[in-house]
């Protein structure tokens, strides 16, 4: 593996992340480098827009257009605000998501230096890294190399000699998945409630503090070394025919190598799938996946050539997401699967807006009856109601839109399983185990 | 939100359902809705409150044009208005959207209605019906939460909990709180406190009307319970400070049920404090006077009027002192000084109180010269406060709550310049921060206002009138350099920390386009507003371009319009006493006076002077106890009359129900006094002289004022249309309620006063005439307010438009300041006397209200204690820690109190809560030592005594309360003694 093919992962040792100093010598901090000492702020800007590098965090905006929102100021302008903020968005809580984890604990300083290129980027003094507050590793390792970036002068009062200066900070969540929305984020920062906020205004003009504010996630920001370094070009080739540079893809769920793997976005499913996730597990087969973690609509075998890219997968009908597959085989339950979700959801409301607070916990409701085989035909119009009655635009964030993708397309998929479920009065997945042997009546297997 | 006074704001054409209506552009798209009077159910959008966007319930459908068919949904609330906007309301997809809104809330929705105090009034019913939903499709079970005793005021029901946020954002976004909040998440979100405690908020009470559901209500209310739609109510004005809240007052069964927020645009808007909401309990206390004393009754059940013109026909030809009162109708202690005669009128007021009372009647002329006086939706919009020697969050909550808003207007401003809009409430705190508008304080003790001031100072009062000249000099030395010199060598006496006050201070105010001077009496210090007249009068300069907004605060309902009647002739307390000991008078009559200014020995010494005592009081006090006639008085919620505020505007109170005989208005007893004392014949004498009606209501007394006064203020109300009822069209049981005491229907009690009906039968609420109630067809909750406004939060409809002002005149003028009293003392060694300043308090600090049960518990809670506030550096020297305990050693007792450490404090001074104390708002010197025990522990069992007292009265309360239900009084006539 070369940077050339691998920029995000090729100097990820989980082991024993590279020092400072290894990391210099492996070609580290270059990017950041070339943008304090070769280009303005403006400048790094438009290469980034021209790049087309998109968010990684699930969204998938383009980055550069998220950033020219930011206002700028002259030197001398009293109505400059005190503070700029960049933050990272490191609240890994996707279902079937775990790639920033790779990348923070595997590379640190990879992440440090993609800050101080974003924060030069937009004068921006002070970031922080907002971590989610499991990944202890990650947060001792982090503190470890913003320590290392201090001690070499990457960070603080006038980075290398230059006017720019840039404090960074870890903040580890006390823990809720809406954190990873970027205003509760900013909201949590803040030490208040971790409940989204309505947007306009938009955290480039009103965000951390009521100060101008750029969410990226770990991903996202982790390309801009490479950007910088090798140019807009190099990252477009590394996928000619799709969205710009690499993605870290993973697959999980009863695949032979479940994993994750630094591929050129566009990468077809199948690929991941068969090529690097070794196929499904011995004596199973593929029924469906999500392909980009747990807030996505299904996708069938049909499906399989699809290029995992923004708009392809778009077309396909779900969301690329944060291109983690979760898959499927034919021996799982899918709507027990699709139970385990909302469950999630559900817990995870912040409790807000009404359709998410009181209709994910109806939407466990019901799945829960129809899973235990005590599910009735009017249950699936309830089904379908929900999931018109959190879609966007009716709910305060994407939280309960992202909830009910897999709900819905699983009506639209596998609606047999469904019916069965209720037909027969029971889940026709649990064969010899104890709980069929406890359930009562008619089951086929 | 728009200039509440001014005519409709900026209009655009909106397109609702295909029609064309004008919208204000200033205001969100639901409140443009809802202005036009149309259907678009809502929960957490408030008023006053603005937008968060988090219930959904407001949703509509959005087109780009007139082709687009599908459109999009959209929150109303969150939605801005703009020209030519194509808006479904009743379109298909956002009416099933807003019936699923409530299809899920109804998931947890516990079937409560029936035994729920909400019922009948309740926001979620109504929207509820609004949205059509009617039938429950879920399945599951109810979530359900422990509920928490929040104190004695209002009651906590946490399962009814629609999750709608307004609780949190009133207590603590809006009105400052800090002791409740919001946990948990999901569909577990609880509000409440952290533990189970009394709500430390003085406007706790706004969250039962603010709350949509049943989860905060009315404690008191609950107890003695009735449904909405059978209360009988009444347009009134609170009685307990110089605001001037309007209320609205309920009873059932000839007793009062409880108070309600009545709107009005420049004054409360929304809300009420807690001592304007639960203060009306003293009128169903065990102390009320219902029975006259001193009279000989022909027959024993009924007290006519020949009894009582025979007693006070004794008293013919004596000389009579009168003393009226701040809390007494304009009507009464008019009355009563034309029976008295200008020469023997007092206030009750000691000699300095009167200085005092002179200068404020000079400020008071000043302001209104310079325009109106500020109303308190006018506070809410300046951009610079200084308060000068007093504590409004004691003394006038509703103003301090306005004040409150008034500091978000830097940050308000703030995010105007981002282009975010006022009414969208989370972005503009978000960019307000910490930013707060330009505050100032100087007071003896510590209050909750401070933590919103720049600077605050901790100070005596001869330091505060001190720091008023400085400033006064500062601003001088702005325009003149003359006054340089002078300026630096008085800058030079002060600490850094007033000189950094003053700098500041200064500079602010001249920047500031909308200045706002607060003050009062309750120092009762003329140095200070001495001072303060400088100060105005310094900036009514030409240089300065600051104009001073002066409002100058009292302590009573009415302590403006007995201002008004105070001229050089009018009695000192000192010299009431020096008239009756030198016997120039004979006796004196105390229209509802409590006499708190003389001491119980003075009293002792009027009693023993005075040959005749006549007292007219609704409430025990010493002085009834003593007195030898006592006329029993309608308190507010019983009578007419009118109270004037501290801007001089004249408000009408009005008569929920006609109390049982003999309590009457007071003025309607000083009728009665006036007769009998010129002659038997007199009344007939005076109508066959000048043809005069008789007077049997307020119109007719102000007639016959007009004409044998030379300055009766008030102007004729104009001609009335049929009068508004005072009862529901809904309302139950008028003519079977009082079976059991007769089974004949009575016929509806006639009103002498021309503006309600006893009945549900009557003109529609506010056609001309302020609202008894609010009420409108789908909307039974307080939100149905919206319908009786011109536009969202602006005035109502058919306004009362003669608002009438009393113009003051400095009639005092002559009662030249010759030095207070008694001065501070200066700091000396050691054992040297401290000077201690009380509190306000909310429970304590108004004697009507304070005769509230509820507050009565509430003052001697045993889990609390006193506290006594000591500068740290004095503490230390002494050695003592913070949180011990401290004898307090006065004149006449000791008392203990917890020591609470206050850095800011100077040496000298010391402030705390001790209710023995909190009259002594002028300072007294006290003397500290270290307490034992046993002191302790005695305090301690006082306390709980005095609290189990309080518990037991209000036992005793409900049940007389609920015997009375039994009983009630059938009137005919809503008059005088002999009309029953």
């Amino acid at each position: 593996m070369t940077e050339a093919m691998r920029p995000l992962t090729h100097l990820v040792n989980l082991k024993s992340p590279l020092s400072l100093s290894d990391y210099m010598s492996e070609g580290g901090y270059q990017g950041a480098s070339k943008a304090l000492h070769e280009y303005s702020p403006k400048q790094v800007l438009d290469l980034v827009s021209d790049s087309g590098l998109k968010g990684r965090g699930g969204a998938g905006f383009p980055t550069g257009m998220k950033w020219s929102c930011v206002p700028m100021f002259d030197d001398n302008d009293d109505n400059a605000p005190e503070f700029k903020y960049l933050v990272a968005n490191a609240d890994e809580m996707e279902p079937g998501t775990f790639k920033d984890r790779y990348l923070l604990e595997g590379v640190p300083h990879q992440l440090v230096e993609s800050m101080i290129i974003g924060a030069y980027t937009m004068v921006a003094n002070r970031g922080y890294i907002f971590l989610r507050g499991e990944y202890h590793l990650a947060a001792q390792r982090l503190q470890q190399a913003i320590d290392e970036a201090y001690q070499n002068n990457w960070l603080g009062k006038n980075i290398q000699g230059t006017q720019f200066s840039f404090d960074l900070y870890v903040h580890t969540s006390a823990g809720r998945y809406i954190c990873g929305e970027e205003t509760a984020l900013i909201n949590a920062l803040e030490g208040r409630r971790a409940i989204p906020r309505a947007k306009p205004p938009f955290p480039q003009m009103s965000g951390l503090f009521g100060k101008p504010t750029v969410v990226n996630n770990v991903e996202t920001l982790s390309n801009l070394p490479h950007i910088l370094k090798h140019g807009t070009a190099w990252f477009k080739a590394l996928s000619p025919d799709s969205d710009s540079g690499t993605k870290i893809y993973a697959a999980c769920g009863r695949v032979k190598t479940p994993g994750l793997w630094e591929l050129p976005m566009g990468t077809t499913i199948r690929e991941i799938l068969y090529q690097h996730a070794g196929g499904m597990a011995d004596g199973l087969k593929l029924r469906g996946l999500l392909p980009g973690g747990a807030s996505t609509d299904f996708l069938l075998p049909e499906h399989l050539d699809t290029p995992m890219d923004f708009d392809s997968i778009s077309k396909a009908g779900s969301r690329l997401g944060t291109g983690g597959l979760i898959v499927l085989d034919d021996k799982s339950c899918p709507v027990a699967m699709v139970l385990n979700l909302i469950k999630f959801f559900a817990q995870e409301s912040c409790g807000w807006c009404t359709p998410c607070r009181d209709g994910t916990p109806w939407a466990v409701e019901v799945l829960t009856r129809i899973e235990n085989g005590t599910g009735r035909k009017e249950d699936l119009d309830t089904l379908h109601n929900l999931c018109d009655f959190m879609w966007l635009g009716k709910t305060h964030c994407a939280l309960a839109p992202g909830a009910v993708e897999p709900l819905k397309s699983a009506l639209r998929y596998f609606l047999d399983d469904f019916e069965q479920h209720i037909d027969h009065g029971c889940c026709s997945y649990k064969q010899n185990t104890a709980q069929k042997t406890k359930l009562k009546g008619h089951c086929h297997g | 939100m728009g200039d509440k006074k001014m005519a409709i704001s900026q209009n655009v054409t909106v397109y609702i359902d295909n029609v064309a209506y004008q919208v204000s552009k200033d205001n969100n798209l639901l409140a443009g809705v809802l202005s036009q009077k149309l259907n678009l159910p809502y929960f957490c959008w408030h008023p006053s409150m603005g937008s968060v966007g988090a219930c959904r319930q407001c949703a509509v459908t959005q087109y780009q044009d007139e082709n687009d068919t599908r459109g999009r949904l959209v929150m109303a609330c969150m939605t801005p208005v703009s020209d030519g906007m194509r808006i479904g309301l009743k379109e298909n997809s956002a009416e099933k959207f807003r019936e699923q809104v409530i299809s899920a809330m109804m998931t947890n929705h516990p079937h409560d209605c029936p035994v729920c105090a909400e019922g009948g009034e309740c926001h979620l019913q109504d929207m509820t019906v609004m949205t059509g939903h009617s039938s429950r499709d879920y399945q599951g079970s109810k979530r359900t939460f422990n509920n928490q005793n929040l104190g004695e005021l209002v009651g906590h029901e946490m399962n009814r909990c629609i999750t709608c946020y307004r609780c949190t954002r009133f207590y603590n976004d809006y009105a400052g709180g800090k002791d409740f909040g919001v946990y948990g998440s999901r569909n577990q979100v609880y509000f409440g406190r952290q533990k189970d405690g009394t709500l430390e908020s003085e406007f706790s009470g706004n969250l039962v009307e603010v709350c949509p559901t049943g989860v905060f209500t009315n404690k008191v209310f609950s107890a003695h319970y009735t449904r909405k739609w059978d209360l009988q109510s009444a347009p009134s004005v609170c009685a307990h400070c110089s605001v001037g809240c309007n209320t609205s007052i309920g009873e059932r069964y000839g007793s009062v049920r409880r108070v309600m927020n009545r709107y009005n645009s420049n004054i409360n808007g929304y809300f009420l404090c807690d001592r304007g909401r639960y203060g009306i309990g003293f009128v169903n206390g065990e102390e009320r006077i219902k029975k006259a004393k001193g009279i000989n009754q022909q027959s024993p059940e009924q007290l006519s009027r020949l009894d009582v013109s025979k007693a006070l026909a004794h008293f013919r030809g004596k000389r009579f002192i009168g003393i009226g009162s701040a809390r007494a109708s304009l009507e009464a202690n008019v009355y009563l000084k034309k029976i008295v005669g200008e020469d023997y009128f007092s206030a009750g007021y000691s000699h300095q109180k009167m200085k005092v009372a002179s200068v404020q009647q000079k400020l008071l002329q000043q302001a209104q010269l310079s325009g109106e006086i500020f109303s308190l939706s006018d506070i809410e919009k300046c951009d610079f406060i200084l308060i000068i020697g007093e504590d409004i969050t004691k003394s006038s909550p509703r103003m301090a709550l306005s004040i409150r808003q008034a500091c978000r207007n830097a940050g308000i401003d703030k995010a105007a310049g981002l282009g975010v809009v006022s009414w969208q409430d989370s972005a503009v705190r978000t960019i307000s921060g910490k930013l707060n508008t330009p505050f100032f304080s100087m007071h003896t003790t510590a209050t909750k206002l401070d933590e919103l001031t720049e600077q605050h100072l901790l100070l005596g009062p001869d330091d505060i009138e001190q720091m008023v000249l400085v400033l006064t000099n500062a601003i001088y030395s702005l325009i003149n350099e003359n006054f340089n010199n002078e300026h630096e060598k008085q800058l030079s006496k002060l600490s850094t920390n007033q000189q950094l006050f003053i700098s500041r201070l200064t500079h602010k105010l001249m920047a500031a386009e909308k200045p706002l001077v607060v003050t009062g009496d309750s120092l009762a210090s003329v140095k200070i507003l001495a001072a303060i007249e400088k100060l105005t009068h310094c900036l009514t300069q030409e240089k300065l371009k600051t104009k001073l907004n002066l409002v100058v605060l009292s302590a009573a309902s009415n302590s403006f319009g007995l201002l008004s009647l105070l001229d050089k002739r009018s009695l000192s307390t000192e010299q009431v006493l020096n008239q009756l000991t030198a016997k120039e008078v004979d006796g004196i009559i105390c229209l509802e006076q409590e006499l708190a200014a003389f001491t119980d020995d003075e009293l002792t010494q009027i009693r023993e002077a005075a040959d005749i005592v006549i007292v007219l009081d609704h409430t025990h006090s010493r002085v009834t106890d003593f007195a030898d006639i006592v006329l029993p008085v309608a308190a507010v919620s019983e009578g007419n009359g009118h109270y004037v505020n501290y801007q001089g505007l004249v408000q009408r109170y009005n008569q929920v129900h006609s109390p049982a005989l003999p309590i009457l208005d007071s003025w309607k007893w000083l009728a009665l006094i006036e007769e009998s004392f010129e002659s038997s014949t007199m009344a007939t004498a005076i109508l066959r002289k000048k043809n005069l009606e008789p007077i049997n209501n307020l119109d007719q007394l102000h007639r016959y004022f007009e004409e044998s006064l030379s300055d009766w203020p008030l102007a004729n109300p104009p001609p009335n249309n049929d009068p508004v009822a005072r009862m529901t069209t809904r309302g139950s049981g008028r003519t079977s309620q009082a079976a059991n005491s007769s089974i004949h229907e009575p016929k509806v009690t006639q009103d002498q006063e021309l503006l309600y009906r006893f009945s549900m039968e009557g003109n529609k609420p506010n056609t001309n005439n302020a609202m008894p109630f609010t009420w409108a067809p789908g909307w039974n909750s307080n939100e149905s307010i919206n319908h009786y406004q011109v536009e969202i939060d602006g005035p109502i409809i058919n306004d009362n438009k003669n608002e009438n002002y009393l113009y003051f005149k400095h009639s005092l003028s002559g009662l030249t300041p010759d030095g207070e009293e008694r001065t501070e003392n200066k700091v000396e060694p050691d054992n040297s006397p401290l000077v201690y300043f009380p509190q306000g308090s909310l429970f304590k600090g108004d004697w009507q209200s304070a005769n509230t049960v509820e507050f009565q518990i509430l003052t001697h809670d045993p889990d609390k204690h006193f506290t006594l506030c000591l500068s740290k550096k004095l503490a230390e020297r002494k050695g003592w820690n913070n949180g011990q305990w401290l004898k307090i050693i006065t004149e006449n007792e000791n008392i203990i109190g917890r020591l609470n450490y206050d850095e800011n404090l100077p040496e000298h001074l010391a402030y705390g809560d001790i209710n023995e104390l909190a009259n002594k708002n002028t300072g007294i010197n006290i003397k500290l030592a270290e307490a034992i025990n046993v002191d302790v522990v005695e305090q301690q069992n006082n306390r709980q005594r005095l609290y189990q007292q309080a518990k037991d009265s209000q036992k005793k309360v409900l049940q007389q309360l609920k015997s009375f239900d039994q009983h009630i009084p059938i009137r005919f006539v809503a008059g005088g003694l002999d009309e029953t």
